[in-house]
């Protein structure tokens, strides 16, 4: 009976966690999607949806810009969040408690809400319809978060190794690159991530940022294949399928990391 | 290194050593915390003030090529206020949606937890990656696949509800009634978040001491009645950050809707505050009424986080 219920709970969970994946990869492998056939098994297999998106649909350019800004804002984001992190983490000063709890507030902002006036400022900066602008602006979305997270992986390295460190003669800056970073590489793994897939799927600042079709990135080149009056399902769950797995590959080897980053930053610091 | 090293250090460092934690130089954590304050002051705070202030002007197309400003004092608020539109429609979609939300979330996330805690280590890890799978999705691609399951006439959902009968699957189009709509939106959203909260509840449960709960059992708890007295005391916090955090996010939902057939504004039966908006904003050039809408949004958001951070510090300080 228990083992009965544990069957059924553990088959739905797996059913409706994958039921989308599974959609999304099976209609990009069907040679008929564009021709209107909707079904769980197809009659034809095939990869020519994804020749075509990565060919005459020029999907490959937004592969590559989602790809540069991504990775920009991962090491910039990772730089910064670990000086912050280590200040928050390691030192006692004045406003700490106030910087934290920014930290934590200001992942409460609607992007809505910062979207209008970053909108009229890159504008006025001419950074609208430019990779560099939506890193800064993605850079800036994922710093509360990998902050927020890295102080609990700082917090967890034994201050007594830093002190060895200090009476072995090394200066703050010595510890801090052979002490404290090798210690909490696995955290910056798990912020990077986030960083990443941040980047990667943003859709409203892609979207009301960029004119030129060149600078496209891959969320918003997706709507080229939504056409007037049909849609190319075939061509959509295929490039679909491009931009989902890179980011599930990253979700399942960082999966430890990540809960466990996730956890320290959830519990306690 | 050995405790006698350790205590070694405790007597010789305080005074004469380098920076420790006990005596840090008072410029290095500003330092350190420079460029990413400069970052998010830059383009978090100020952005938010400045949408306060547009909120305070007519800004349309004219304003945005010259330059010019128009100040309107509180009209936005009162156009704003006084439609009917968002007390009959936006607010209602905005908030009952989030609620429905992060309530299915974290309970859905909470059963699943129990669920795994209760696996063996092999069917577990194969489980947590069907999790970790559905969780990245991002939530372009994954709204897309929903509303490709559920296109009228043919999606693959909308015929096998048809099968069974439940609806006439010539006909149905979930996306044209308001709450068929925010039904698929909310499956979407549950896809997507559930994953955050089971894990972190199920990282929570693996802390509570096993003798416990065979306490509890020796004592003849039932199930719900463990959970009750001893699981969700126990992880009072960690249920707290994912109410929190299930909110917030619940609440600024944008993507998800936006993308769904009529989420772009098309259908006005269906806006949030978030799309409302943004197509104020983009679509009409209403920048200035946009902006306070977004205000408004961003008002309700600060009310819900500061209720719960005061909930959050009770129990757990910084």
């Amino acid at each position: 009976m228990r083992a009965a219920l544990k069957g059924l709970g553990v088959t739905g969970v797996l059913g409706f966690t994958l039921f989308p994946v599974y959609l999304m990869i099976v209609t990009a492998l069907n040679g008929e999607a564009n021709a209107g056939s909707r079904t769980l098994w197809p009659d034809e297999w095939t990869l020519r949806n994804f020749a075509y998106v990565v060919g005459d649909g020029g999907f490959g350019r937004y592969l590559a810009n989602s790809l540069v800004v991504a990775l920009c804002t991962v090491l910039a984001g990772a730089l910064l969040a670990l000086l912050a992190a280590v200040a928050v983490s390691r030192f006692r000063f004045r406003f700490r408690t106030s910087v934290l709890v920014m930290v934590l507030v200001i992942q409460m902002v609607p992007v809505e809400a910062l979207v209008i006036p970053l909108f009229i400022q890159a504008r006025n900066l001419a950074m609208l319809d430019t990779l560099a602008g939506l890193v800064v602006v993605y850079l800036a979305f994922s710093l509360p978060f990998a902050i927020w997270t890295l102080r609990g992986f700082v917090a967890a390295v034994p201050v007594e190794l830093e002190e060895a460190a200090y009476l072995d003669g090394a200066s703050w800056g010595r510890m801090f690159r052979s002490v404290l970073l090798p210690l909490v590489a696995p955290g910056l793994v798990a912020t990077s991530v986030f960083s990443f897939i941040v980047a990667w799927n943003e859709f409203i600042f892609a979207l009301t940022f960029m004119a030129d079709e060149q600078n496209y990135t891959v969320a918003v080149g997706l709507r080229r294949f939504f056409g007037q009056h049909a849609t190319d399902w075939g061509a959509v769950m295929a490039a679909s399928t491009l931009i989902t797995i890179p980011v599930m590959v990253f979700f399942v080897i960082a999966q430890k990391r990540l809960t466990d980053g996730l956890v320290a930053g959830a519990v306690k610091g | 290194m050995t405790v006698a090293e350790r205590t070694d250090v405790e007597r010789v460092v305080p005074q004469a050593g380098p920076p420790s934690r006990r005596r840090p130089g008072t410029a290095r954590p500003w330092l350190l915390l420079a460029p990413a304050l400069l970052v998010m002051g830059g383009l978090l705070l100020y952005p938010l003030f400045r949408v306060l202030v547009l909120s305070l002007q007519d800004f349309g197309l004219r304003e945005l090529v010259s330059g010019r400003t128009d100040w309107v004092g509180l009209d936005n608020y009162v156009q704003l206020l006084g439609d009917p539109d968002l007390w009959a429609t936006v607010l209602p979609n905005t908030v009952v949606f989030a609620v429905v939300a992060v309530a299915l979330t974290v309970v859905f996330g909470t059963l699943v937890a129990l669920l795994l805690a209760r696996l063996s280590p092999v069917v577990r890890g194969l489980v947590t990656t069907a999790i970790m799978v559905a969780w990245a999705m991002p939530a372009v691609t994954g709204t897309y696949v929903w509303v490709f399951a559920f296109a009228p006439g043919d999606g693959v959902v909308v015929q096998g509800l048809g099968a069974v009968g439940l609806v006439d699957a010539a006909t149905a189009d979930p996306f044209a009634g308001r709450l068929s709509f925010f039904a698929v939106a909310a499956l979407n959203v549950v896809h997507h978040g559930f994953p955050f909260a089971a894990l972190t509840v199920l990282a929570g449960l693996l802390t509570i001491p096993r003798e416990l709960t065979e306490a509890a059992i020796v004592d003849g708890a039932g199930a719900w009645r463990r959970f009750r007295s001893v699981t969700f005391p126990m992880l009072r916090p960690v249920f707290a950050v994912v109410t929190v955090l299930s909110t917030i996010w619940d609440f600024k939902v944008f993507t998800q809707i936006y993308l769904m057939p009529g989420g772009d504004g098309v259908n006005r039966g269906v806006l949030t505050l978030g799309t409302w908006s943004y197509v104020e904003s983009f679509a009409q050039s209403r920048y200035g009424l946009g902006a306070a809408i977004a205000v408004l949004l961003t008002a309700l958001l600060l009310v819900v986080t500061v209720a719960y951070l005061r909930l959050l510090f009770r129990e757990d300080e910084l």
